[in-house]
């Protein structure tokens, strides 16, 4: 059982001067000490009684005095009249306290931001949370789509995972289930260790991913020491403020497309691995540093190997031959060679840091001032990842026929990292700077991003040879760059706290080496919150997204892999028309209006 | 739609769009203004006390003196009952009003109170809040918070949260990336007995005649209830 403070005796502990006097100041630092060992260890014994309680009824919070109002006033004008004694008095109030105490059940449920259930002494509790963003989109699309995206966002379809232009008529309307999540989370054993489950299930909005229930997120965190807290599990990486804000909270339906592609690890903004880090609330400098798979959700780098014949060392990936750079030395030709089962890259492990300083007050995260801060809140932080050894495909141009790494290469183009793919195994360095302002309802961000791609096959990539295994006759055109991509945004509530209005521009060149490629976004947004929080919302959000589709990308542009006269079509395993044909910008207006619940 | 078409319309151009935009949101910026707090009179784990500025000039009285015997009992007096939107307005029925503040609560608030009354001009207003427990005390707090100002003879009282549970934390305890903004201020209406001190002033706010009232009534809470002097005070 443990204490609870009842609001009488609270207010007048809590009245009492702050300040003690210096005989008493180091035995109170003492018996501080104690009770923090106490708390740490939640071996809190003691027992206490209340003069009453706040209950909810009727989804209201009432105090209800322990003691039947008839009684104590029975029992207050025996006091007076001296019926009773002082001592009397307070003994049998201490008594029907307790009496009520021990007779109330130790657990208590209610609603507040989600159902939660708790014991009464709060060393249990499970909240449970749901949310919901319904959506209905209604877009424009340039003729160039027909031809489509080849290089940032293809689709990886079939057992062989070979690469889709993604395409579509003009028009598009259509409804999506955009959101749908469980959340379960609270604390066990001590307020200060905690957990969190994050389920989803949404509308899939590409072929290659196809909508099922999924497990997000799942950690414990220990909060016990305010500078050294731990989370442990599948999250989202601590790396850019645009990734680490949630979805529930933003200034738009949804993330710009950059800054979806510069997630700490190329695939995807959440990962499995542990983080130590402050508490934001505390100290105005914050650190996050984490190691990780490096290989997005569910998965691990089990999922990622190469292709190896059965000699050992001699590269694999396709029927009836080698694949470049090849006759690897003492490597035979003609064996078996789809063997795709060699995994060179479990013992790496991705780093991510992060550092943060909240110059005035705290930003916090989500994207507006919906709080509409008193006094300005500033924030400016920086990042760094590192996720070496990431396979895109065996660097021999022939992605298509490639059974590898299908998992990778699929998070990486569903994010608009495409353009990478084809390069072998590459290392990603990731960096970022943000900045956030807050203040009267104002708020502005920006963020840059860059991301140096080190492969590790150095060279042009070779993608055309006269026989198998022979010498290389055509080599790619030109080596990927690096990427690089900036973001500004800004918000203002016209109604504090209830309606905002919003606008973005983030800047994306997805390979520095090549031209043609900018992807350029704008984005306005009209946004209702209508009970003053993110919990309930309708966002009215219009797009614009012009994307270059210039430069090589591997497997998609010419030359394309060949193996034979290039003038015969046959010497083509993929066909021998390229994707991007035209390589035309494609351009994209579209209207998204959102309801968001989450309760 | 042609390619050439969306080419004209596509870029508006985007950067002088978010320009615009964001002129327009500066052209604003001196529209929506909330009242804000100009300093903290008070704080401790049980009470906080703000004076606030409030944009359109009021032209209260302050500084006010009363003593905190006055202010308690005219909080004493007070009692509220949550507004219903519309439509619900027209059909839900009534709950009857309830005490705004508990003995315990007018005991550590009243002195304060008094204080802050004279320690505000006539732009500014006493912002109260009075902290408990909330249900789950790692992540909320149970907030009875609103505020108060006096033009002679009234004395005005507006209730933002009653035992609202209030995050304690900018983001969620457990959901880190979510921010959890306070809950809205509340509609509640407010009433004072006896009835006939509850008057309405000349710009149509509701108040407390407290002149009146304290001429006709005792300002003590009772035998035994005396209030404590606020730490600090002479």
């Amino acid at each position: 059982m443990e204490a609870e403070i009842g609001m009488t005796g609270m207010a007048r502990v809590l009245a009492k001067p702050s300040v003690p006097g210096n005989a008493t100041i180091w035995s109170i630092r003492l018996l501080c000490s104690l009770g923090s060992l106490l708390i740490f260890f939640q071996t809190i014994p003691a027992a206490a009684v209340e003069s009453g309680r706040l209950v909810e009824k009727d989804g209201k919070y009432v105090f209800v005095e322990s003691m039947d109002p008839a009684v104590q006033l029975m029992l207050d004008r025996s006091l007076k009249s001296g019926l009773i004694t002082q001592e009397d008095y307070d003994r049998v109030q201490r008594e029907s306290e307790m009496r009520t105490y021990l007779l109330q059940p130790s657990y208590k449920a209610w609603y507040d931001r989600g159902f939660n259930f708790s014991m009464n002494d709060n060393a249990f509790l499970l909240k449970i949370r749901a949310r919901l963003a319904i959506r209905y989109t209604q877009r424009e699309r340039n003729d160039a789509w027909r031809v489509g995206d080849s290089k940032n966002y293809p689709e990886l379809l079939g057992v062989f995972g070979d690469y889709r232009a993604n395409r579509s008529i003009d028009e598009g309307s259509s409804f999506n289930l955009k959101r749908m999540r469980l959340y379960f989370m609270g604390h066990l054993i001590s307020p200060d260790f905690k957990y969190y489950i994050q389920l989803a299930g949404e509308t899939a909005e590409n072929a290659q991913n196809p909508g099922a229930m999924s497990v997000l997120d799942a950690n414990v965190q220990s909060t016990h020491i305010p500078w050294l807290n731990v989370q442990l599990g599948q999250y989202k990486v601590y790396f850019n403020r645009s990734q680490i804000n949630s979805t529930a909270a933003m200034q738009f339906t949804d993330r710009s497309l950059a800054s979806e592609a510069f997630t700490a690890s190329g695939l995807n903004r959440r990962d499995t691995g542990i983080t130590i880090m402050n508490d934001e609330e505390v100290y105005p400098v914050n650190y996050y540093f984490g190691v990780f798979n490096g290989s997005g959700p569910l998965v691990n780098r089990f999922a990622q190997f190469t292709s190896e014949e059965p000699t050992q060392g001699c590269p694999g990936g396709q029927t009836g031959g080698n694949p470049f750079p090849s006759p690897a030395t003492g490597c035979p030709i003609n064996q078996r060679n789809l063997n795709a089962n060699y995994r060179s890259s479990i013992n790496q492990l991705m780093y991510a840091a992060r550092l943060q300083w909240n110059i005035m007050g705290r930003a916090g995260y989500g994207e507006g001032d919906i709080a509409y801060s008193e006094s300005p809140q500033m924030v400016v932080g920086g990042g760094y990842a590192y996720n070496p050894a990431i396979n895109t495909s065996t660097d021999n141009a022939f992605v298509g026929i490639d059974l590898a790494n299908l998992n990778f290469r699929r998070q990486m183009a569903t994010i608009g990292n495409a353009r990478i793919l084809g390069q072998g195994v590459v290392d990603l360095s990731t960096w970022t700077l943000d900045y956030a302002l807050k203040y009267r309802g104002f708020s502005f961000q920006s963020e840059f991003w860059f991301r140096q791609v080190n492969r590790h096959n150095k060279g042009l990539p070779c993608v055309q040879t006269l026989t198998q295994g022979g010498a290389c006759t055509t080599f790619a055109p030109g080596q990927y760059g690096n990427m690089t991509g900036w973001m500004v945004q800004s918000g203002y509530y016209v109604i504090p706290r209830k309606l905002e209005l919003a606008a973005r521009y983030t800047f994306w060149d997805p390979d520095t080496n090549s031209g043609g490629d900018l992807i350029k976004q704008v984005d306005v947004s009209l946004n209702w919150f209508l009970f003053g929080t993110y919990d309930h919302q309708i966002m009215v959000t219009y797009s614009n997204v012009a994307m270059g589709m210039g430069g090589f990308a591997i497997g998609r542009s010419a030359p394309l892999p060949a193996v034979g006269n290039p003038a015969l079509a046959a010497s083509f395993p993929s066909g021998n028309v390229p994707l991007d044909q035209g390589q035309q910008t494609l351009i994209e207006n579209a209207i998204r209006i959102q309801y968001q619940l989450f309760f | 739609m042609s390619s050439g078409n969306i080419q004209c319309e596509r870029r508006g151009d985007g950067v002088s769009l978010c320009v615009a935009l964001l002129v327009a949101v500066a052209m604003l910026g001196g529209c929506a203004r909330l009242p804000y707090t100009t300093k903290t009179l008070h704080q401790d784990r049980r009470v906080v006390i703000n004076a606030q500025e409030e944009l359109d000039r009021p032209g209260y009285t302050h500084p006010a003196t009363l003593s905190r015997s006055e202010v308690a009992a005219i909080l004493a007096g007070l009692s509220t009952r949550e507004q219903q939107r519309l439509p619900l307005r027209w059909f839900a029925e009534e709950v009857p009003p309830k005490a705004i503040f508990r003995a315990d609560e007018i005991e550590v608030l009243a002195p304060y109170l008094a204080e802050a009354l004279t320690k505000v001009g006539p732009d500014e207003r006493v912002h109260f809040e009075v902290i408990a427990p909330g249900l789950n005390p790692s992540m909320s707090k149970d907030s009875l918070g609103g505020w108060v100002a006096v033009r002679d003879p009234y004395l005005y009282l507006s209730l933002e949260y009653f035992h609202v549970q209030v995050p304690i934390r900018t983001t969620d305890l457990y959901d880190y990336n979510y921010p959890t903004p306070p809950p809205l201020a509340k509609d509640y209406l407010v009433y004072f007995e006896p009835g006939r001190f509850w008057v309405t002033d000349q710009k149509g706010r509701r108040g407390v005649n407290y002149r009146a009232f304290l001429q006709s009534a005792p300002t003590t809470n009772g035998p035994g209830r005396e209030l404590r002097t606020p730490a600090g005070t002479p």
